[in-house]
């Protein structure tokens, strides 16, 4: 009758939201660009190349677009159940060190070897995400200030171990980077594309964005976790537990935010390096704000994100800008997606009627 | 007929919401001096031709004329500075200001632009409440103070601000009969020295005991301006929903059973103070017990605790079906067969975010659950929702739009059938009817007594005292955290439970007395 599924406003919205937010982003990024002395046409011309024009341009796309997938989901998933987990670049540490420690010391059979790395980097990040989880339940401790807290630790922490307990210091490798020696070749994630920079990674990727959106979307308990985000007390009266859900949704996503960092080191690092990854948590923040928490939406703003990276470091290649200008265009992006387009059309629309009846 | 008899006239308003038609061409007088009700279903369009007036909406089409002039107000504050209040449904007050605050926001008056002239202000405001007769204390907390007499401060928060025309929305919804007297008698002083009074409710009685002037909105059109000696409560009621109303609940000839609920010697103590003390009382199988109460005088602890959501002091016992669930979690208690209807509808009853059919099948989904123990059953979720939908008609376009999408009525509907239609043997019921019309409040109480008659106890909790008298056998009055005894199904009249409600002595004893 009239209760079958319907396409709702929701999607055109966004993809006028997206859209929208991409020509205002060209617009002010050209002025800047313009101020900075280069041709805009030549940057936008650059930006492109580096990102799809290319097979190889197009693997180091798919490359920067791996972890931003998972990072965002990561975050999407403590979000949608009301955690303000911060702490994914945190938890992305210590999946990074314990996945390069599994990967060198120990020798086991390809697949299984990257199957070990990948489970332990997960465990670790889940191990990290497990203190502020406690500190909450027990002590009410509010998980925004401990994960942030956590995250310099973690960075900090991951050097100082990697400095002296592993013992690799700066003398090894000859350059100042404090870091684990190389993972053996059955832990490395063999590449997608071949001359490529792009590895297995961005698969296993994409599946957990799958797995999790089906889970959300099919599953009770995705079911009883996105009500117990969105309205504590309803989900609490309906009889779902939220104590039980909120620690496994904080450890989940811990975990994912582990693995994160055990696919960049097995996809493209193959090693671990103090303090590798520039910011990578925070974009899975922002990432996962833009899609609206929506796993989908997260692979895709990822592509988005990724082409970007490798865009604007084939522009700073090939231009006298900085990637710094690539990085303000991000911003100003995630800026752009955040306004509520429905809502300043109204406005707009209100202005003119305004001025046809004073006319 | 003089133009300056009438302090405000409506002429052909109309305002339309997508293609909801809110307000169709109405017309409307209110004559200066006078207490005129608007009475109307939910979606009638009361309310939006009151934010018209009041200019926070704005009329597709049509004239408003105030004071003799028409008038095109920019936003609120340029029509409350003409003389136009509101006083709205829930307050506008802010909890953590003081009450003198919460009047002079936005007024704070005086020569100095930059400080504020605290003590002027007092001394106005001190000489309003003289005028007027309130008697409001200044420099206490908001949060600290009774509901009657924050609307008191709503009141007074109009007058200096020097409103000529006071707009109440439903202001009787959160008083006792007495705090009703009392505002009529404040009501009847401020006509008689010259304002005038528009009158939202959609309780017929107080219409006919206030108002000068009646007009009944339908669908957003005007069905009829009255005069309340001309019509009856019976006729009123069939104008405002266009056919007969029942107005009183028809009691179905009941057999009670076995024990279901026992509460025995519950306590609760909040910051030093008992919030509940040694509450006794029981609940059968087919039984109907009301708990009457000014709000926060218990019950919402009492409930926090019989679901679960609150663990009440040591030797306290809650015994469902026999067994003592003190230690229990909600979740135990509602496999246990023991459904919740909160009072908030909007904030517990449902999740705004979510969709008609999330918001159906909560609960359902761990009390009947599904074939599979992971996966949500589509085709049963589905037939849920269309059991609900069918069954206690909510007009529904898709069960995947948002719930927010529905009107309030639609929505306790909604939540209604969610949890009668799970099977439970024990319903925990808070304010079922709150802002609902005739209409629906007659639809929700035939439901009530139509599912104990099939043997579920019901635990009715209502601010409504009509309400709780109504439907209930049993009737219980809770004051300052005590439950007191309040007879069986007709056995005291509404001013005798009134009274026990404000803490009277207790009627109840003195009648069992007299029938001794």
């Amino acid at each position: 009758m009239k209760r079958s599924l319907k396409i709702n406003d929701e999607i055109k919205n966004s993809v006028i939201k997206y859209i929208a937010a991409f020509l205002a982003v060209i617009v002010i990024g050209s002025m800047l660009i313009l101020l900075q002395g280069e041709n805009p046409f030549n940057a936008f011309r650059e930006i492109y190349k580096g990102a799809l024009g290319t097979k190889i341009s197009f693997g180091s796309s798919l490359r920067y677009a791996m972890p931003c997938i998972l990072v965002g989901i990561a975050a999407s998933i403590a979000f949608k159940a009301g955690i303000f987990n911060m702490g994914v670049e945190g938890q992305l540490y210590f999946g990074a060190l314990v996945a390069a420690v599994v990967g060198y010391s120990y020798k086991f059979p390809p697949i299984i070897h990257i199957f070990l790395c990948l489970l332990a980097a997960g465990l670790a990040g889940l191990m990290y995400a497990f203190f502020p989880a406690i500190l909450k339940l027990f002590f009410n401790v509010s998980e925004l200030i401990t994960t942030l807290m956590l995250n310099f630790m973690a960075k900090l922490l991951t050097e100082y171990i990697t400095m002296w307990w592993i013992g690799h210091g700066v003398s090894n490798l000859g350059s100042n980077a404090i870091a684990t020696p190389k993972i053996y070749d059955s832990a490395v994630l063999p590449n997608l594309i071949k001359g490529t920079s792009a590895s297995y990674g961005i698969i296993i990727a994409v599946l957990i964005a799958l797995v999790v959106a089906i889970f959300y979307k099919y599953t009770i308990k995705g079911y009883e976790l996105k009500q117990v985000g969105e309205n504590l007390k309803f989900a609490k009266i309906g009889g779902v537990n939220a104590k039980s859900s909120f620690v496994s949704i904080f450890l989940l996503s811990g975990f994912i935010a582990g693995i994160s960092g055990g696919v960049e080191v097995l996809g493209s690092y193959f090693r671990f390096t103090a303090q590798f990854a520039s910011n990578m948590g925070w974009d899975g923040i922002m990432i996962a704000f833009i899609a609206n928490k929506n796993p989908i939406a997260i692979v895709l703003v990822s592509f988005l994100w990724g082409a970007l990276k490798a865009g604007s470091l084939n522009m700073e290649r090939l231009t006298s800008l900085n990637k710094l200008t690539v990085n303000i265009l991000l911003m100003l992006f995630v800026l752009f997606v955040s306004v509520d387009y429905k809502v300043l059309f109204k406005e707009i629309q209100s202005i003119f009627k305004k001025g046809s009846v004073g006319g | 007929m003089k133009d300056d008899e009438y302090i405000l006239e409506l002429r052909k308003i109309r305002k339309t919401f997508g293609s909801l038609v809110a307000n169709d061409n109405i017309d409307l007088k209110i004559k200066k001096g006078t207490i005129h009700s608007i009475v109307g279903e939910n979606g009638a369009g009361k309310s939006t031709l009151m934010n018209i007036v009041t200019c926070l909406h704005k009329p597709d089409s049509g004239e408003i004329i105030y004071k003799g002039q028409k008038i095109n107000f920019k936003n609120p504050m340029e029509a409350s500075k003409q003389g136009i209040g509101m006083v709205h449904q829930e307050f506008m007050l802010f909890n953590d200001l003081s009450v003198l605050e919460n009047i002079i926001m936005g007024y704070e008056g005086g020569s100095n632009k930059i400080f504020i002239d605290k003590e002027g202000c007092k001394k106005n405001i001190k000489e309003i409440c003289n005028q007027y007769k309130f008697n409001v204390p200044l420099d206490v907390m908001i949060n600290n103070l009774p509901v009657a007499l924050l609307q008191q401060i709503e009141i007074v928060k109009l007058l200096y601000r020097g409103a000529d025309l006071l707009i109440l929305d439903e202001p009787t919804s959160v008083l006792t009969p007495l705090g009703i007297e009392g505002l009529f008698s404040a009501l009847k002083f401020l006509k008689n020295i010259g304002k005038t009074i528009i009158f939202i409710t959609h309780k017929l009685k107080e219409v006919f005991a206030i108002s000068d002037y009646i007009t009944v909105l339908r669908d957003g059109k005007v069905s009829g301006n009255i005069l309340p000696s001309e019509i009856n409560e019976a006729k009123l009621a069939s104008l405002m929903v266009g056919r007969e109303v029942i107005l009183k609940a028809q009691k179905l000839d009941s057999v009670f059973g076995e024990k279901v609920l026992e509460v025995k010697d519950l306590s609760y103590i909040d910051n030093g103070s008992y919030r509940l003390r040694d509450i006794n009382f029981d609940l059968r199988t087919g039984e109907i017990v009301g708990i009457a109460g000014i709000a926060g005088s218990g019950q919402q602890k009492l409930i926090e605790t019989v679901m679960g959501l609150l663990k009440p002091e040591k030797g306290s016992r809650i015994f469902l079906f026999g067994e003592n669930v003190v230690e229990k979690s909600i979740r135990e208690r509602r496999l246990m067969g023991l459904g919740y209807i909160p009072q908030d509808r909007m904030n517990e009853g449902i999740n705004t975010l979510s969709s008609i059919w999330e918001n159906a099948i909560m609960g359902f989904h761990i009390v009947h659950g599904f074939k599979s123990k992971i996966f949500l059953d589509r085709k049963e979720v589905s037939s849920f929702t269309n059991q609900i939908i069918d069954k206690y008609s909510v007009k529904v376009q898709s069960i995947d739009d948002k719930v927010q999408s529905l009107s309030g009525g639609n929505i306790q509907k909604l939540i209604v059938g969610r949890e009668f239609l799970q099977g439970y043997k024990l319903l925990v019921i808070e304010d079922p009817t709150r802002g609902l019309d005739v209409g629906a409040i007659e639809f929700v109480w035939k439901k009530i007594i139509e599912i104990a008659a099939t043997g579920v106890a019901i635990l009715l909790i209502s601010h409504d005292l009509n309400e709780v008298m109504q439907l209930s056998d049993r009737i219980f009055v809770m004051y300052n955290g005590l439950l007191k005894e309040g007879g069986l199904h007709g056995e005291l009249n509404e001013n005798e439970i009134g009274l026990l409600m404000t803490g009277g002595e207790s009627v109840y004893e003195t009648f069992l007395k007299n029938k001794r």
